[in-house]
């Protein structure tokens, strides 16, 4: 193919893959924030996976409950 | 969406996987259609300088020096001509370094004959006061690997199509036929060099490294 | 009988991979220092040889530290971190415990051989993929044996969330794997060879010329991204908040910041449209956004700040909370550097000149270097069950590094332009100003500034390496592990 019309698709296809990327990010950044707000899913939580780390302390959420169906 | 795949590592590591490759081939992919076509009057290397140009890499001259003039008439002015995609087609791999600790070598050959090279590989210092190049005395006395050499232009002839053994091409032919030729022109580098043992070396039929380097370097023009 | 036992961690991997770490960090800047040296003493090229030549050693160096040092240090957090946070014990299964132990095995082999080859003049000469192809083969064997341990350990996990320190890892291990194998794609010449006698180590690249380079660039820098940030980030999230016993700032900023930097790095190298034909308008939306994702990359340095809140005296109990500190922001210092760089005007003056490897090095000393130095230490007091040999002694090497930083850097910085500019350089009749040789002679100071800060941090690093042997053998023994704060005697 010509080496100008590769650079021409190349150049759109990067600016909109950057433009969806774009908006993919900043929506995701707002759910989580929503969802936080609205208590619909504690985030925060999760440091805990840090500071109680040791093999025998309760996990955080039991592996099992992925069958279940969320409640 | 997310969190569904923070919690299902396959997929999880699939999404990351193609997010990470995708944008390498955007970026790559068009460029390289273009890059690998030989600009006119690029010739393949000859096996003798194969050879030099595998003890550039064996002694990483690339470490301390770049093979890639850029567009600035700074550079233009110090070096030559600036450097054009295709004048590269035949440098597997290639070699335009990341840090000039000394000056650029892709015009070298224009500039600088052999025995210049040949005072300055043995004692950089000596011929440029200042200089912290290392010296190279070892390359006057290691023998150039010229079976490598002729392994790495036949695979490129084979693998990759260069064009060896065409009319106005280097010709590579057989093993035989290609180590004779590189002792002869390994004796046109020597004729010009004054080191007693490199030319007892090469009229005894052996090529000391830096022979071949020499030849290397003079094809970089 | 094996049921009624407690069910404990299992740090024999972690271990071995903190040993290699401690080794290969000597060598690596060892060879860092020799190098620096001859760079402003050039005589000390030529004591060993053709072996001792900076071109020969400056490779050595740097898969010494990247592949030697930081990568056994990255695998020697991810069998600690990823059992931890996974909440399971390589001790549970047999096969993975196999898998981690070949993998250390072979990835110890692989860079003594690497040591040896290197030294012998075996290269690819590409930059951080210099190894030949037999050591390649043997590259992919142990990374693809990481992945096995890595998601057979995840796929035995107990907690269900997996932590975001894992995810930098499994960036790591993806991201790397693909680079690697695009980038090492070679053909050995010896089966080409017809009767020539030639070398069986001896290959060249699939690629030739600009593409080749292409190929490089693409994997240079993006090795950079998955060697040297993405894991380093994921040690920080772990040890950090573990060690200070503090809640992260914002894990929800962790998350974003994750996906943020795995968009951004990919797409940093974005001057390849500058002279497209694409509508100009577009190229610049093109960058104004890219700048706009780099906001969510600084996310995670600015978390690891924040995460201090409130509790900022540790800085002056801990020494340990001090490298972390000064690891998170040198991580901020080198990543606006390098976008600096990377504008086409700046660029022009720094490429090719020791503004680079200053660059490098306040990225690598202060981010990978301290935070990797700080994990080992968190790690020891848990996997050896005794305290931390001497507070002081670490004390004083973080100071002593952190001297050394700081002159490698600004030499470097001072070295970089000073000779960028001379470069273009002109006089009043417009020719050049100044020979080539005039750029190199000035430089001589700062190299050898550069070269006592090495030799300070390298002196740090023995300190470091002294302070962990004491620990593992003559340091206090615990009764129970600690939870924060990792004690250690004065
Ligand atoms: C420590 C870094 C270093 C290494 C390694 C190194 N050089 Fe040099 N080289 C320099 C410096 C500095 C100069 C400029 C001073 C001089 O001419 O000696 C230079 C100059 C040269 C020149 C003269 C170029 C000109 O335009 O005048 C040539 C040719 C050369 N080097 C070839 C080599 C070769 C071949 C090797 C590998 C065997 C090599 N160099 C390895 C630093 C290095
Ligand atoms: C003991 C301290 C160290 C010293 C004295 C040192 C010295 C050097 C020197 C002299 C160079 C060559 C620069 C040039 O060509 O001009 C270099 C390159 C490099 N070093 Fe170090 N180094 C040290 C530690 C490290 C560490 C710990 C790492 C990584 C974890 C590292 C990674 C690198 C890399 C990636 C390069 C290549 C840079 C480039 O291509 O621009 N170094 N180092």
């Amino acid at each position: 193919m010509d080496q100008e019309i590769l650079l021409t698709i190349q150049g759109y296809a990067k600016f909109f893959i950057i433009l969806f990327v774009f908006i993919v990010f900043y929506s995701y950044a707002y759910s989580i924030y929503k969802r936080q707000r609205t208590g619909e899913r504690d985030y925060e939580k999760y440091s805990k996976l840090v500071l109680d780390d040791s093999l025998d302390s309760t996990p955080l959420e039991e592996r099992d409950r992925l069958e279940k169906k969320k409640s | 969406m997310f969190h569904w795949l923070e919690q299902r590592p396959f997929f999880f590591a699939v999404a990351l996987f193609l997010t990470v490759a995708f944008a390498g081939f955007v970026e790559i992919i068009p460029d390289f259609a273009k890059a690998s076509q030989p600009t006119v009057g690029t010739k393949p290397y000859s096996v003798l300088e194969l050879a030099g140009r595998q003890v550039y890499i064996k002694d990483s001259c690339n470490a301390c020096h770049s093979q890639l003039v850029r567009p600035f008439k700074s550079e233009t002015d110090r070096y030559g001509m600036y450097s054009l995609s295709g004048e590269y087609a035949y440098d597997r791999p290639f070699l335009w370094g990341s840090k000039r600790t000394g000056p650029d070598l892709m015009r070298v050959g224009n500039y600088r004959t052999t025995d210049w090279h040949e005072n300055h590989m043995m004692a950089p210092s000596e011929v440029v006061p200042g200089s912290i190049m290392p010296a190279y005395p070892h390359q006057f006395t290691n023998e150039a690997d010229i079976a490598t050499a002729y392994a790495n232009a036949n695979t490129q002839k084979e693998v990759f199509g260069t064009p060896y053994d065409q009319a106005d091409m280097p010709k590579l032919g057989s093993w035989d036929e290609a180590n004779a030729q590189a002792l002869d022109d390994a004796k046109a580098i020597a004729k010009d060099m004054k080191n007693q043992e490199v030319k007892d070396a090469v009229a005894g039929g052996k090529i000391p490294e830096v022979v071949a380097l020499i030849a290397y370097l003079n094809s970089l023009k | 009988m094996q049921s009624n036992a407690q069910l404990e961690y299992d740090y024999s991997v972690v271990k071995a991979f903190t040993f290699a770490t401690i080794l290969f960090g000597i060598i690596g800047m060892l060879v860092g220092v020799i190098i620096a040296f001859q760079l402003a003493f050039p005589e000390l090229s030529n004591l060993a040889g053709e072996y001792g030549t900076f071109g020969r050693l400056r490779p050595l160096h740097t898969n010494g530290v990247a592949f030697g040092f930081t990568l056994s240090g990255i695998f020697a957090t991810w069998y600690y971190v990823g059992q931890r946070t996974l909440k399971m014990s390589l001790k549970e299964s047999k096969l993975l415990m196999t898998v981690a132990k070949l993998h250390f095995g072979l990835y110890f082999l692989t860079i003594l051989l690497a040591v040896v080859t290197l030294a012998m003049g075996f290269t690819s000469s590409k930059e951080y993929a210099e190894l030949e192809w037999p050591l390649d083969v043997l590259v992919v064997v142990w990374w693809v044996l990481w992945g096995v341990a890595m998601f057979g350990m995840i796929g035995m996990r107990r907690e269900r969330t997996i932590y975001v320190s894992t995810w930098y890892y499994m960036s790591s291990f993806l991201a790397v794997a693909m680079l690697y194998l695009f980038n090492n794609m070679e053909v050995p010449t010896f089966l080409w060879s017809g009767d020539a006698p030639s070398s069986l180590m001896h290959s060249i690249s699939m690629y030739s010329g600009t593409n080749d380079a292409l190929v490089q660039w693409w994997y240079g820098h993006n090795a950079v991204a998955f060697v040297f940030t993405t894991p380093i980030i994921g040690m920080i999230y772990y040890f950090l908040p573990k060690e200070s016993g503090q809640n992260i700032f914002s894990y929800k900023l962790s998350v974003l910041a994750f996906w943020g930097l795995m968009f951004v790095y990919l797409w940093a190298g974005g001057h390849h449209l500058v002279y497209s034909t694409v509508p100009d308008w577009m190229q610049t939306m093109g960058s104004v956004m890219s700048v706009v994702l780099i906001l969510p990359s600084w996310g995670s340095a600015i978390n690891m700040l924040l995460t201090m809140k409130g509790e900022w005296q540790q800085l002056q109990t801990s020494p340990l909370i001090k490298f972390m500190i000064l690891a998170s922001t040198f991580y901020m210092l080198s990543t606006i550097e390098g976008p600096i760089q990377a504008i086409k005007s700046v660029n022009a003056i720094a490429h090719f000149t020791d503004w680079i490897p200053g660059h490098v090095h306040d990225g690598v000393l202060g981010w990978v270097g301290f935070m990797t130095i700080a994990s080992l230490y968190h790690m020891a007091p848990r996997m050896f069950k005794r305290e931390i040999y001497s507070k002081k002694l670490m004390d004083a090497q973080f100071w002593i590094q952190t001297v050394a930083i700081i002159l490698y850097f600004t030499s470097m910085w001072i070295a970089g332009i000073t000779q960028g500019m001379m470069w273009r350089a002109y006089d009043e009749y417009g020719s050049l100003l100044y020979s080539f040789i005039d750029t190199v002679t000035v430089l001589q100071p700062y190299y050898t500034i550069r070269a006592v800060g090495g030799l300070l941090y390298l002196i740090g690093f023995f300190m470091f390496a002294y302070n962990m042997y004491k620990t593992a053998t003559v340091g206090r023994v615990l009764d129970r592990e600690p939870a924060n704060a990792s004690p250690m005697a004065v």
